[in-house]
């Protein structure tokens, strides 16, 4: 549920990619020029005290933040915006613009009391009145993420400093959905009212957006006033470098001090070279595949087993990540706090055409659709052919441009399918949508009854250790039951100067340079 | 209409009895060593397409991680790609759909094309004025644009493919038909067999089309050329041969993403399509010289008189 607007945001990005890819050639001439022999030491020039250029892959498409559904605006609306409250790097919810929260004893309402004395970069206080503007306006104009409010009932400002939210059932996964990202930052009215929002963002946040020169660059500097207290870096440039090999290059040669355009197949070379910091951090991410169960034989559990046990993740994810992916057969990675050990499946073709054998199933032929915007799925499709073939799977590789893709799974003309889902934090944005019956985004048509039982359960339990054996169970459940066949958790993979410190590359790939230095 | 005109020759010179052509045009055209080379490529290409996926060292798609991208060797002739496959099977493999396509789609231009070169070029009139406009309406479009627009509406895939290059190359054929058309039409031995009230079906076939043969397989030999660098730039864009089917467009495609690690997977593929088209270009080019008549009685002469 979290993510038809978090998977546009990532085909833009790949869109960028591919196109870049044409490139390549002309970049690595770039780079051959000899470059990147004398000038790795020319960044410490005095650059140091005047702030640092870090490129990202593309150029944000507009930077109102309750609209844009690119990663590269959330990359520097990271800074420029607060959120009541925000996940740390394990993901936990920490008090940020709220300072603390009370639930009653109903879990129907919630009260968030705001730091006090919290400025917008403009210099007008910020007040409830800012929270409660900010979340109408995504919930009346339906806004992007408009879907993280669903179980709001209503919201007020009691007083300049005390919000209260009212929801309609028990929500523990309310902090993560009103402060997961800054797709729900407090925004100003008058800088909405303005238009000014869309290329002058006006926040609370650390920095703050001086430029945006289309095409070329976004400036932000040091919000001094910043209630955290004012950031170590003076001043950021933001480049919009597509191309991987240009922009690892141009780090090495010492114009940009961090970036997070590196292909994934020069990491291992990035991690011997001593010029660069490259840090590749597993990702909430994950990748699977789904069998359309409303078409026979996928109907049948064996038949979906029998291929959960044909493939080989491990080869499956060194072909689409150069062995920077996380293999895992559940959809939360080993770093969450919502980890459950899982781990039925391995490569067995024999146990693979038993389970065939015994479901009746005989020269099968079926099509896997996979998309061209994502090049790696049309790389693994054909490793997982090659697979199928040994237990008598003949698969057809179909790939369609993401929108027809799109399209044709929510119509669900597909016998197999090849995606991911990005940005989940709390277990009910990995499981509910896509396992639930009829869930918003149950493609695959899953249904079971114990299942959806736990699913509700897990919604309105508070009680952490009680959710967490909920969602395990649920998760068992779904995996063994290969309603999903997960596949892998892919990293995030960013490169900076040694020189950079403070700095922590996040598994939710959140950019904040508030804790950074250089020097 | 008038260049075509301008283009008579004398007729002495024009009739070529069908019968005499036969057995020394191969020979003519294997006497020139350049031609040679290219038919011998033909031959080696046509011969793989023909028995490649059983000579094959390797399945074409048999992938096995552990071996990914590594460089020629006794093993991997060609190397390996960042599948692990063998790029020597899949350079093999490929020359089928390569030749494949050239075939089926240059069949498609030859017989519209002709058809409609022979129709407009024989009735002339009005027929001939709708049919060439036509004509130049599908030859305004640059070649490739318009396969991809064909591409788009039939959807990716080897037989769009096909039909898309079939068509945008059905107008060269046609012009290429009606030109000689014109020209034979208006011989003696034409107008006297319609004198002698034959049916204009029996002198397209018997005396019309056999005396513009030369042209239109000089033209066939170029565009399956043209045809085979569609098809690969097709590929290259995603529309034509889907994966995993091997394909040269396809494999440099893939190869993009590892221009400075692994050079065997451009290259190869890369040296297929260079090779097979340049073939494709000399044999149409000797064929050219051998067919014309005027360079045939030259070419005859310097060969001992024949």
């Amino acid at each position: 549920m979290s993510t038809t607007s978090q998977r546009r945001s990532r085909r833009t990005r790949r869109l960028l990619a591919l196109g870049a890819a044409t490139l390549l050639a002309a970049g690595l001439a770039a780079c051959s020029s000899g470059k990147s022999v004398d000038l790795g030491d020319a960044g410490d020039s005095g650059d140091t005290s005047q702030g640092i250029t870090v490129a990202i892959a593309g150029e944000p498409d507009q930077l109102d933040p309750h609209k844009t559904t690119s990663y590269f605006s959330f990359e520097v609306l990271e800074n420029v915006y607060d959120t009541l409250v925000e996940p740390d790097e394990n993901l936990q919810m920490q008090p940020s613009l709220a300072e603390s929260w009370d639930v009653s004893k109903d879990q129907l309402t919630w009260t968030f009391h705001l730091r006090q004395g919290v400025m917008f970069q403009d210099g007008t206080p910020m007040t409830a009145k800012d929270v409660v503007y900010s979340f109408d306006r995504i919930i009346d104009d339906k806004l992007a993420t408009a879907y993280r409010f669903s179980a709001v009932k209503d919201i007020k400002a009691l007083d300049d400093d005390t919000v209260e939210i009212d929801v309609t059932a028990p929500s523990p996964n309310l902090l993560s959905s009103i402060g997961g990202f800054k797709g729900v930052a407090i925004v100003e009215k008058k800088n909405v009212t303005s238009g000014d929002i869309t290329t002058h963002p006006v926040g609370t946040g650390p920095y703050e957006l001086t430029d945006f020169t289309s095409g070329d660059h976004i400036d932000l500097e040091a919000n001094p006033d910043y209630w955290g207290g004012a950031p170590s870096i003076p001043s950021i440039r933001y480049r919009f470098i597509s191309e991987g090999s240009t922009a690892v290059a141009a780090l090495k040669a010492g114009e940009i001090q961090w970036t997070d355009s590196i292909p994934p197949q020069q990491v291992k070379a990035l991690q011997g070279d001593d010029s660069v910091d490259i840090d590749v951090v597993p990702s909430n991410d994950y990748w699977y595949l789904a069998l359309n169960e409303k078409r026979k034989p996928f109907d049948d559990v064996r038949v979906r087993q029998a291929i959960a046990y044909a493939i080989d993740r491990d080869a499956i994810a060194q072909v689409t990540s150069y062995g920077t992916a996380k293999v895992n057969e559940l959809a939360i990675p080993e770093e969450s706090a919502w980890y459950t050990a899982y781990d039925t499946y391995s490569k067995d073709d024999d146990k693979a055409e038993q389970l065939l054998d015994e479901a009746g199933v005989k020269n099968l032929t079926m099509e896997l659709m996979v998309s061209s915007d994502y090049p790696e799925t049309v790389k693994a499709a054909q490793v997982i052919a090659d697979e199928l073939a040994d237990v008598g799977i003949t698969l057809k590789i179909r790939s369609l441009d993401f929108g027809t893709w799109l399209d044709e799974q929510n119509k669900g003309n597909f016998d197999m399918l090849y995606m991911g889902w990005l940005g989940n934090i709390d277990p009910d944005d990995y499981y509910y949508s896509q396992h639930h019956t009829g869930g918003s985004s149950n493609a695959q048509g899953y249904s079971n009854a114990e299942v959806d039982t736990l699913l509700d359960e897990g919604r309105t339990t508070t009680d952490e250790t009680e959710r967490k054996e909920i969602y395990a169970k649920a998760a068992t459940q779904i995996a063994d039951d290969a309603s999903y066949i997960y596949l892998y958790n892919p990293s995030v993979i960013q490169a900076y100067s040694p020189d950079l410190s403070g700095y922590t590359v996040r598994s939710d790939r959140a950019i904040r340079w508030v804790d950074a230095s250089m020097g | 209409m008038t260049d075509a005109i301008e283009t008579r020759q004398d007729p002495a010179d024009d009739v070529v009895p069908v019968a005499e052509r036969g057995p020394g045009t191969l020979r003519l055209l294997l006497r020139n060593p350049v031609s040679l080379v290219g038919s011998v490529v033909l031959l080696v290409v046509v011969l793989a397409a023909l028995v490649g996926p059983w000579i094959a060292p390797y399945g074409v798609n048999d992938t096995d991680v552990s071996r990914a991208l590594q460089g020629p060797s006794g093993a991997h002739w060609f190397g390996t790609d960042d599948l692990g496959r063998d790029v020597f099977s899949r350079v093999l493999v490929a020359s089928r759909v390569s030749v494949e396509v050239a075939l089926v789609s240059v069949g498609i231009a030859l017989v519209v094309g002709v058809g409609v070169g022979l129709v407009s070029g024989y009735l002339g009139g009005i027929t001939d004025g709708v049919l060439m406009r036509v004509v130049d309406v599908v030859f305004a479009f640059p070649v490739l644009l318009l396969a991809l627009a064909i591409v788009a509406v039939l959807g990716p895939g080897l037989t769009s493919a096909m039909i898309a290059i079939g068509v945008v190359y059905t107008p060269i054929f046609a012009r290429v038909a009606r030109a000689s058309t014109l020209s034979v039409r208006s011989e003696p031995y034409v107008q006297a067999s319609r004198t002698m009230g034959t049916g204009n079906t029996y002198v397209v076939w018997h005396h019309v089309l056999p005396n513009i043969s030369g042209p239109v397989i000089v033209q066939t030999s170029l565009s399956l050329a043209f045809a085979i660098l569609s098809e690969a730039a097709l590929s290259f864009l995603g529309l034509g041969v889907q994966p995993p089917r091997p394909s040269w467009g396809r494999m440099l495609f893939d190869a993009q993403d590892f221009v400075g690690v692994a050079w065997w997977l451009s290259v190869f593929p890369g040296a297929a399509i260079l090779l097979t088209t340049l073939a494709f270009n000399l044999v149409g080019d000797g064929l050219g010289q051998v067919l014309d008549p005027k360079r045939r009685t030259q070419l005859a002469a310097q060969a001992g008189g024949r």
